[in-house]
């Protein structure tokens, strides 16, 4: 435990800002790099603290179906470009912790990928899913369960200014050749109605299924202690 | 695909190649840099998908002429203006420098289309099992239930439509998301209890009692040596001998390219290469025959 921490510490104090400090000396198109990197240093922490934590047999098959459940639920509404996935992550974090549903959003960025081709937007996706579901589980996570109406607006919103966003910003950094506020307010408006369509299907997912989902989660946790493992050690 | 010589190296060898040329590829923005890439890139994805591959290769060339076109419209330095648009410039620079810009990404499409193809969920799992084993596992686990998961919803859809719940293509909008929301419910309570069950079948079977050991199929032989240090030597010499520097705004001045593109364009095309001296000895062996 103590030793992931002072790694996490050592990214977070050195690595990332040695990074930047490299990527912003270089002249040329380094930005690209050096902010995927960032990224990348970013997620270490999350992920050697879930592996430092040996996780049980029961917590990882939990996760495991969470993760293929949020990039499998695109078949499950005949609608094209209607995915709850990120709303899947969301009660994800919300039932079962922020990290958890950064796992959720992270794993299961990087697996669906493997489906669809990896690319240079599998870092971004795997940050900008990661932390909605990270993001969810700091805001709701242990609380008296939220309504269905108050989590439709919080994920609505929650993708369209940050989760959307990120995944553009991707977009800026490959394809423009200087980064200017035209640009990127281009870029940005350009995504905006994709992120809109994005967050409606959240939203609507929030609406339907949100609290069915938590309640199973929630029973699941309850009926076999899960995840509470690690509060105890 | 299995045919591909480089795809049945060691993973390890198939990364450092990877990392190396999506890395140059991706900020190296010299012109002849990028073409080479360019090239390369195409040759070796149409090795891997044969004539598939061809409508990811024409269909780049649309995006490289609208990234191009579009690009000298939010970059307005250089000299030699061409017109004005909404008053501001476009220059020839800019449009040079856009030209670049989607030469890049046409080429980093590729590279990242031929590594979709040859680094596979298996290898990568062969690469990283023993660093992250927790991680690992789960993403092996991920991986099996998304297509399980989505033969589920598939089954539970046409059980609904069996008792008269069904969901045509006619219906509207309402009854597809409601419908698809009950669907959802369902495959989690199947999926969350198949999975209480897995978890607890591994637990008693010993998960998580003792150091985990791994299955490798891959072994680093003589010739994965060689190419690594290959790779090695040659992306030494594409950094040392320099020449790679090309500015296009505010004034376009591109260094002349010495023999480190001969270098990078090695570099790009040992795989393919690779490819070629097995095709070559395939027909040697057959014409014996």
């Amino acid at each position: 435990m103590r030793r992931s921490k002072a790694v996490s510490l050592l990214i977070f104090l050195a690595a990332i800002p040695a990074t930047l400090w490299l990527g912003m000396r270089l002249e040329g198109r380094w930005y690209y790099l050096t902010c995927t990197l960032v990224i990348i240093e970013t997620m270490l922490p999350f992920f050697l603290a879930f592996e430092t934590r040996k996780p049980q047999a029961r917590e990882l098959v939990l996760l495991a179906v969470m993760c293929a459940l949020a990039v499998a639920s695109r078949v499950v509404v005949l609608i094209p470009n209607f995915k709850p996935t990120t709303a899947i992550i969301m009660l994800t974090g919300i039932a079962l912790g922020p990290e958890a549903g950064f796992m959720t959003g992270a794993i299961g960025a990087f697996a669906s990928n493997f489906f669809f081709g990896q690319g240079p937007w599998t870092p971004w996706q795997m940050m900008a899913y990661g932390f909605g579901g990270f993001l969810a589980g700091i805001v709701f996570h242990g609380k008296k369960r939220p309504k269905p109406v108050l989590l439709a607006v919080y994920g609505f919103f929650m993708i369209l200014l940050v989760v959307g966003p990120l995944l553009d910003c991707c977009t800026l950094f490959t394809t423009g050749s200087r980064l200017t506020w035209r640009f990127a307010a281009t870029v940005f408006s350009l995504g905006f109605f994709y992120n809109l369509k994005h967050a409606l299907a959240c939203a609507v997912t929030m609406l339907l299924a949100g609290k069915p989902l938590l309640e199973k989660l929630e029973r699941l946790v309850k009926k076999y202690g899960m995840m509470d493992a690690r509060k105890e050690r | 695909m299995a045919s591909d010589a480089f795809s049945n190296c060691h993973p390890a060898t198939n990364a450092v190649f990877f990392a190396g040329a999506i890395g140059f590829t991706v900020v190296l923005q010299h012109p002849l840099y990028i073409a080479a890439s360019c090239v390369a890139g195409a040759t070796y994805y149409l090795l891997l998908k044969g004539r598939r591959g061809m409508g990811m290769v024409l269909g780049l060339i649309p995006v490289f002429a609208v990234l191009s076109l579009v690009n000298p419209l939010f970059n307005t330095y250089g000299q030699r203006v061409l017109f004005t648009v909404w008053g501001n410039p476009y220059t020839l620079e800019a449009l040079c420098y856009g030209m670049a810009i989607a030469g890049m990404f046409a080429a980093m499409m590729l590279w990242f289309g031929c590594y979709s193809a040859v680094l596979t969920s298996d290898k990568f799992i062969c690469l990283f099992g023993r660093l992250i084993p927790a991680i690992s596992l789960l993403l092996v686990m991920v991986l099996r239930m998304i297509p399980n998961l989505q033969r589920r919803a598939r089954q539970i859809l046409g059980a609904r439509a069996a008792i008269g719940k069904g969901i045509s293509g006619a219906a509207g909008t309402k009854e597809k998301v409601a419908g698809g929301m009950r669907v959802l419910s369902a495959l989690t309570d199947w999926a969350l209890e198949g999975g209480i069950v897995t978890g607890d079948s591994m637990r008693s079977r010993g998960y998580g009692s003792g150091k985990r050991t791994s299955f490798r199929l891959y072994r680093m032989t003589v010739q994965d040596w060689a190419l690594m240090a290959a790779f090695a030597a040659l992306a030494a010499a594409t950094i040392l001998a320099g020449g790679t520097e090309a500015a296009y705004t505010p004034t376009l001045s591109i260094a002349a390219p010495g023999w480190g593109l001969a270098a990078y364009g090695l570099y790009l095309l040992l795989p393919s290469m690779l490819h070629g001296k097995e095709t070559l000895q395939w027909f040697i062996s057959i014409s014996k025959i």
